[in-house]
């Protein structure tokens, strides 16, 4: 018999934090107007930005919890004891010398750096609030490929990314995105000219090292008309006492002909809430796609949607989410059709073990003046143990006699015939398992680049790892 | 809500006229409208209401209650074994029945002011207990009426089924002219025993200005075998609650429901499948085939208790939208919380196949008449679900009427 029981997964590698007095500009806990203007001055940004800051902060106060639909573990969030800042007060640095040394430590022990100068076009790493370490290489700039945080972006680029900045995202469209708005640092400003193809993808990596933390990142990736991106972030965060908080805002802007992949593998450590707003604007013959893989965190809330706003757009969400004993992975995806001709597809695959809790929240709509859009969801669950949780709730509103949309879900658990198949092959009953859970993911997995399907795969088998038995 | 029924005056006036009815049944009349009273403000986001124009179906336009005994009417053998009868009579001949009143707590699927109000004013409605293995082929009829102009109505029904017991159950809803604007409120509270089989059937075909609210609760017991199919016709706006709990071993819940949308009708159903015990199934469809402006919404609910392993259990919703106005909102949803089960959800919506359409007109078939034969086609298997060969045929009938007129 499969019964539960405690999973400890080796998260100490990268287990590791600096005393908060080592940073040069520090916000202080709490959130407040002052704040929201430090953070602004620290910045040292232009007017319309800090008024956006000051408006979102207010919206922020005004909003309620989204509890009415929402699990009740959001109210644990204690906004006052949160620091908003926190910064070593370098700029973003080009060559790896540059970096100072501490936090060079931090990503050589995370092992990234010298991977990822073998590998990877450009690389930006946020330490906390702001990015620590990001290069590109001189042909992507030679193409007039501009990636830089969020600062440089508005400060630098205005013409460019003003345009569409909190456009695809409103600051009140929830209070974790009008919180983001008023406090953000840190995150990628990305645009691609037109017609310009990148062979390989952007990356990011984002860490939380100071304990009460909140990072708030902005990312805003603009794909101009025809041209092509793929973008990688990964998060970790060492283990603290108390729970932190991850509130992002992503938004994604393809143009016409353009087509943008986002890929996501979230590995927050489990008393991390990660609430993060993704969204994504199409338009005409735009395609964007989401793959998006949750793994860590103590509750997540991400339903990355896509806006289909010009005709034949495509809008695809691939979803993976492991939900372990304390985690709550409320993960789904929002497709909105507003244009003739679009199409969607969902597919999302959670595992539940132990006493994790995994759901689907999706939104589909489409209204009575389009013609000829599709959508097709799937939801696939698998449960391990007696007392792992899924749940799915889908919302589909369609109106128009033009239009067909399909959704499915369905729930199951190991079979034991399968696991007795491959003991008998002489596997134990974990490696048998891990090979399961592998197997049912495994669809999923082979979109993934390959470097993060081998990882994700590695990942499955450590959070299986004394799962069974 | 606001509503005359809410005044303390209004209530006043309704228990002097019921003073006839025993002290308790008059505690539990004060007891639920004065937790009416106390019902919080409705709230703007409420998730048992979401998509649905709430409005729609608030009592503001009734200032009077319809108290005509003629608003439900019964036809069945009578004998020894079963009980058959009208609220007002069962609380003279059978006041143990009605006692239960105060422990029932209805769907719970958003309609609390409709429950609460239900719980207060009901003076019709019907009394059936079938007792220990009695069997009956022939089918029991109950017919309810709707009310007056500015009037509303309220119902509550009960129904025991007693272990082993096997009866079949219609209730027909109708309008005795086409004008008027009153609002039906039924509520149904049915418990079958172990082994209990119970096959119901409800008609709705209300007029198109009426509002309909329809409630009911099922508890099942053990092995106890529940098939209700409902076919959703009238009414300018109806919402259905239905919740189906399954508390004995191997407890077995059918729901199958049909709704045919024409000019600016509204269906909004609630359903929730809740297996509390172990090896239990349950298989809900709702099918909706939406002409004109109508809407239909859907929200279904599976929910597994950790302790009911190797359930079954199954929800589908299909809609037909046949014009470009028509909408079909669906919130098909799954909670599942033990993990020896099979359980899976689906919702699709699309239009009719235009390979089908052809077919039928090329065999010279007007398009208006295929596009029915269609229709009745996609209600085929809602229908099919009853076992009675007359019933069936009655019931093509209906839909194939309902979409002539």
């Amino acid at each position: 018999m499969i019964k539960p029981s405690n999973i400890e997964i080796d998260r100490e590698k990268g287990n590791f934090h600096y005393p908060t007095s080592k940073y040069a500009f520090d916000a202080g806990v709490g959130l407040s107007e002052d704040v929201v203007k430090y953070i602004s001055g620290v910045k040292n940004e232009q007017d319309w930005i800090l008024d956006f800051r000051l408006k979102a902060h207010s919206i922020f106060e005004k909003k309620p919890m989204p509890t009415h639909w929402a699990s009740r573990d959001l109210e644990n969030i204690d906004f006052d004891v949160i620091r908003y800042y926190l910064a070593q007060g370098q700029q973003p640095s080009r060559t790896w010398d540059e970096v100072p040394d501490d936090i060079k430590k931090t990503f050589e022990r995370l092992g990234i750096p010298e991977q990822e100068r073998k590998f990877l076009a450009g690389v930006e790493a946020q330490f906390d609030s702001e990015a620590a370490y990001s290069r590109m290489k001189e042909d992507l700039e030679k193409e007039g490929v501009i990636f830089v945080g969020s600062t440089e972006g508005l400060r630098d680029y205005p013409e460019i990314f003003k345009k569409w900045f909190g456009k695809v995202i409103p600051t009140s469209d929830n209070k974790f995105s009008a919180l983001n708005s008023a406090v953000f640092s840190g995150g990628s400003f990305i645009y691609v000219p037109p017609g310009v193809k990148l062979a390989q993808p952007l990356q990011a990596y984002f860490r939380i090292n100071a304990e009460n933390f909140g990072q708030f990142e902005r990312t805003l990736i603009i794909a101009d008309e025809g041209s092509e991106i793929t973008y990688m972030e990964g998060c970790t965060a060492p283990k603290f006492e108390t729970s932190t908080l991850h509130s992002a805002v992503v938004e994604l802007v393809a143009l016409k002909g353009a087509k943008i992949q986002y890929i996501t593998v979230q590995n927050w450590s489990n008393n991390v809430f990660n609430l993060v707003t993704k969204r994504a604007m199409a338009e005409e013959e735009a395609e964007v796609r989401w793959i998006d893989c949750n793994i860590g965190s103590r509750l997540t809330m991400k339903y990355p949607g896509v806006i289909l706003k010009g005709r034949k757009a495509r809008g695809e969400v691939l979803s993976i989410a492991l939900a372990n004993d304390g985690q709550h992975q409320d993960t789904g995806a929002k497709m909105v059709h507003a244009a003739s001709e679009t199409t969607s597809n969902v597919i999302a695959k959670s595992v539940s073990i132990g006493q994790g809790r995994s759901s689907y929240r999706g939104l589909v709509q489409i209204p009575g003046h389009l013609e000829h859009c599709k959508n097709n969801t799937e939801c696939d669950a698998l449960l391990i143990n007696s007392d792992s949780q899924t749940d799915t709730y889908p919302a589909i509103a369609i109106q128009g006699n033009e239009n067909s949309v399909q959704h499915e879900a369905s729930v199951s658990k190991v079979s034991a015939e399968q696991i007795f198949y491959m003991q008998q092959r002489g596997l134990n009953q974990a490696e048998a398992m891990s090979l399961y859970v592998n197997g049912f993911v495994n669809d999923l997995i082979r979109e993934f680049p390959m470097e993060y399907s081998v990882e994700l795969k590695r990942l499955i088998d450590l959070e299986m790892e004394g799962s069974v038995g | 809500m606001k509503t005359p029924f809410g005044s303390p005056d209004f209530f006043q006036a309704f228990s002097d006229k019921r003073s006839w009815e025993p002290g308790w049944m008059a505690d539990f009349r004060k007891d639920s409208w004065n937790r009416f009273a106390a019902l919080p403000q409705t709230k703007i986001k409420d998730e048992k209401w979401r998509f649905s124009p709430r409005a729609r179906f608030g009592y503001s336009n009734c200032d009077q209650l319809t108290d005509s005994p003629k608003s439900t009417t019964l036809e069945g053998k009578s004998s020894e074994q079963v009980i058959f009868e009208s609220f007002d009579q069962a609380i003279l001949d059978h006041p143990n029945l009605l006692s239960i009143l105060p422990s029932l707590t209805g769907p719970k699927l958003g309609s609390d002011a409709t429950f609460l109000l239900g719980s207060s004013f009901s003076e019709s409605g019907f009394i059936f207990k079938a007792k220990k293995n009695y069997k009956e082929e022939e089918p029991f009829i109950c017919k309810h009426f709707a009310p007056k102009q500015n009037h509303s109505l309220f119902q509550q029904n009960i129904v025991i089924v007693e272990p082993f017991a096997e009866v079949t159950l219609i209730e027909y809803f109708d309008s005795e002219d086409q004008s008027s604007t009153g609002v039906l409120s039924n509520l149904s509270h049915i418990q079958l025993g172990e082994g209990a089989k119970l096959n119901r059937v409800v008609v709705q075909r209300l007029n198109s200005h009426s509002t309909f609210n329809h409630l009911e609760k099922v508890e099942l017991g053990r092995n106890a075998q529940f098939t209700n199919v409902s076919l959703q016709l009238g009414s300018a706006q109806t919402r259905v609650e239905s919740r189906g709990d399954i508390i004995g071993d191997a407890g077995e819940f059918n729901n199958y429901s049909l709704s045919l949308g024409r000019n600016n009708q509204l269906f909004d159903q609630r359903t929730i499948q809740h297996h509390i015990a172990p090896h239990g199934k349950s298989n809900l469809l709702f099918k909706n085939a939406l002409l004109d402006n109508s809407k239909a919404i859907f929200s279904g609910l599976i929910k597994v208790d950790p302790a009911a392993q190797h359930t079954d259990s199954f929800q589908t919703n299909r809609n037909l939208l046949l014009s470009k106005k028509a909408e079909a909102d669906s919130l098909p949803g799954l909670e599942i919380l033990a993990n020896e089960v099979k359980c899976s959800h689906g919702a699709t919506t699309s239009k009719i196949d235009e390979q089908e359409l052809f077919y039928l007109q090329s065999r010279g078939i007007s398009k208006s008449i295929a596009e029915k034969l269609i229709v009745l086609g996609f209600f085929e298997d809602i229908i099919g679900q009853v076992s009675n060969v007359d019933l069936v045929e009655s019931l093509r009938d209906e839909v194939s009427q309902f979409f002539n007129t």
